[in-house]
């Protein structure tokens, strides 16, 4: 309200009419045409290419085909797709289940701690996944300490290594997001009001019940959209099925490149990253519907 | 603080939060000064040999090098693009100003391999393929929700009645952004670039299809090692990228009030 105000006062005082327009032009031109070329072209590329004409030798031609997307219609792509949203849908839970506790103490914390915790968190954030899988790597080696305690006790066979498989895949990818979500829950729960809970715990609350009775509620449609995060984040992730998981863990991600940059073949990638995106925004509407009905019913 | 169980309960969750999130990174480092050439843990003896390797072999020099560069043109390119779209919007309240910014934050909301698909998909057609400058380009488009968000944060900051008064006085648009703006927003712009700076040099995926047969970045040099075997210098390459990302970030918060660049507004006390 005040932008507004002081907008409207500014544009009398300091700009003459019609001046703002330029101004306009001259800030937005260059960063305009920048997402233009790099953003808009590329996605409009994108779904060409996918309804395009295969050639021989990883080529394309332009065409208006449906050629890839019947290539979909296979119990091959719906089980890659199923096998996705399931890591997807697994990692949400454990990841939510541990960041929201976790985001809701650190917001409760003084200055410093929260600091050093948000530090700590931007920092592994960051590390890039190549980093990540290879230190998954050493630390689920056969010659790790990990493998090495399980096998002492009796849980692992000597010799036997703790990836690739489905447990390291999901563990591994926990790791990646968790930051994330405990970064993505931190705004909406510092700015929960401390005073709902001091009335709910001078009510006769306890902690616990205070944390899912008044605070879980609130952040129903935060929940919902760090799911879709996580689920975003799943099917875009290359390198941790790849190296720590077997072909039937590897995700869409691992197909898309393979099509890419394996086979050859451009129109097929594009179909399924086409079919992805579509996927996420039917997601991206459900969670918005989901959270406005859940926010009316409260 | 008394120590209730509810408080030890609560220690407890988030001590084992912060060792899980450290485990992986604890043996890295172990590893890399390690002197046997086997990857072992706990390391046997203490040694700096992979490190003098590390820096005195021209790949690697060679990549490290690459990645810096990327990162820092990359970093430029993403603030430059933000800091005009996010002033029209906080300045002008402009319409196609907040168009471009929620394009910038959506791009940012696709997964990771669809961006590089589209990316190399867009160079392949150009002919423009395997320089350097496409990673920079596609790193900056793709971050970009980064400095979108975080220099919008900053604008908010700035306390508009400071603003009024300025003009109220007669300042001109040049004069509020000089004593107003420019030094309220610096440590956001900054923290913009760190940001994107720490991303880019991280990410293999877009890098390696956009460019990957010939610009080699760190990421995927590391990948490619990976494939070939363990080799001890690999984990001194990791060590590097921890200590610029970690420093990176405590940096920023000594320059920048974190908790509200992370998103709260509700003032916190020290």
């Amino acid at each position: 309200m005040r932008a507004a105000e002081l907008s409207v006062q500014a544009s009398g005082v300091a700009t003459a009419p019609g001046r703002e327009r330029w101004v306009l032009a001259g800030l937005l031109t260059a960063p305009g045409l920048y997402i233009l070329i790099m953003a808009v072209v590329p996605a409009f590329l994108m779904v060409q290419l996918s309804l395009a004409h295969r050639e021989v030798a990883g080529l394309w031609s332009p065409g208006f085909e449906l050629t890839q997307y019947r290539q979909l219609a296979t119990p091959l792509f719906a089980r890659i797709m199923g096998f996705s949203l399931m890591l997807a849908l697994a990692g949400a839970l454990i990841c939510v289940s541990l960041a929201l506790p976790a985001a809701y103490f650190i917001t409760r914390m003084r200055r410093r701690a929260q600091v050093a915790w948000l530090v700590f968190l931007l920092g592994s954030l960051s590390l890039s996944e190549v980093l990540i899988v290879f230190a998954f790597q050493v630390l689920l080696s056969t010659s790790g300490t990990l493998a090495g305690a399980l096998t002492t006790v009796g849980l692992l066979a000597p010799g036997a290594s703790l990836y690739p498989n489905f447990p390291a895949v999901l563990t591994c990818l926990v790791y990646l997001l968790l930051p994330y979500v405990i970064l993505f829950f931190y705004p909406a729960l510092s700015q929960l009001d401390p005073e709902v809970e001091q009335a709910a715990a001078t009510m006769g609350a306890s902690r616990l019940s205070t944390f899912t009775r008044v605070v879980l509620p609130m952040m129903r449609g935060q929940i919902l959209t760090g799911v879709l995060l996580v689920v975003i984040f799943t099917f875009g992730a290359y390198l941790t099925p790849l190296v720590l998981g077997r072909p039937p863990q590897w995700t869409i991600a691992i197909h898309i490149n393979n099509a890419a940059m394996g086979a050859g073949n451009l129109p097929l990638a594009a179909a399924y990253a086409v079919s992805v995106v579509a996927f996420m925004v039917a997601l991206l509407v459900l969670t918005r519907v989901l959270s406005r009905r859940k926010a009316s019913e409260a | 603080m008394s120590l209730s169980p509810g408080v030890l309960l609560r220690q407890g969750f988030l001590a084992l939060i912060a060792l899980f999130l450290a485990a992986p990174l604890i043996v890295v480092v172990s590893v890399s000064f390690n002197a046997t050439r086997r990857m072992s843990f706990p390391p046997t003896e203490f040694s700096l040999r992979w490190y003098r390797a590390f820096f005195s072999d021209y790949g690697w020099m060679a990549s490290l090098e690459r990645s810096l560069t990327i990162a820092g043109l990359a970093a430029l390119v993403s603030v430059a693009v933000a800091l005009p779209i996010t002033y029209a919007i906080w300045r002008y309240q402009a319409k196609v100003a907040a168009l471009l910014a929620g394009i910038g934050g959506a791009l940012f909301l696709i997964p990771g391999v669809v961006a590089a698909l589209m990316l190399s998909a867009f160079w392949g057609v150009t002919g423009h393929v395997g320089r350097l400058e496409n990673v920079v380009l596609s790193h900056a488009i793709v971050l970009l929700g980064i400095p979108l968000s975080l220099l919008m944060v900053g604008f908010r900051t700035i306390d508009q009645a400071q603003v009024e008064a300025a003009y109220t006085m007669g300042a001109r648009d040049s004069d509020a952004f000089r004593m107003v703006v420019r030094p309220a927003m610096t440590p956001y712009i900054l923290c913009a670039f760190v940001f994107v700076f720490v991303l880019s040099i991280n990410e293999y995926l877009i890098a390696y299809m956009v460019a990957g047969f010939t610009v080699q970045t760190l990421p995927i040099k590391i990948f490619a090692n990976m494939r070939q075997g363990y080799e001890p210098t690999m984990c001194v390459a990791a060590v590097i990228f921890m200590a610029m990302g970690f420093s990176a970030f405590a940096l920023m918060s000594k320059v920048a009030d974190l908790p509200r660049l992370m998103g709260r507004t509700r003032p916190l006390e020290d």
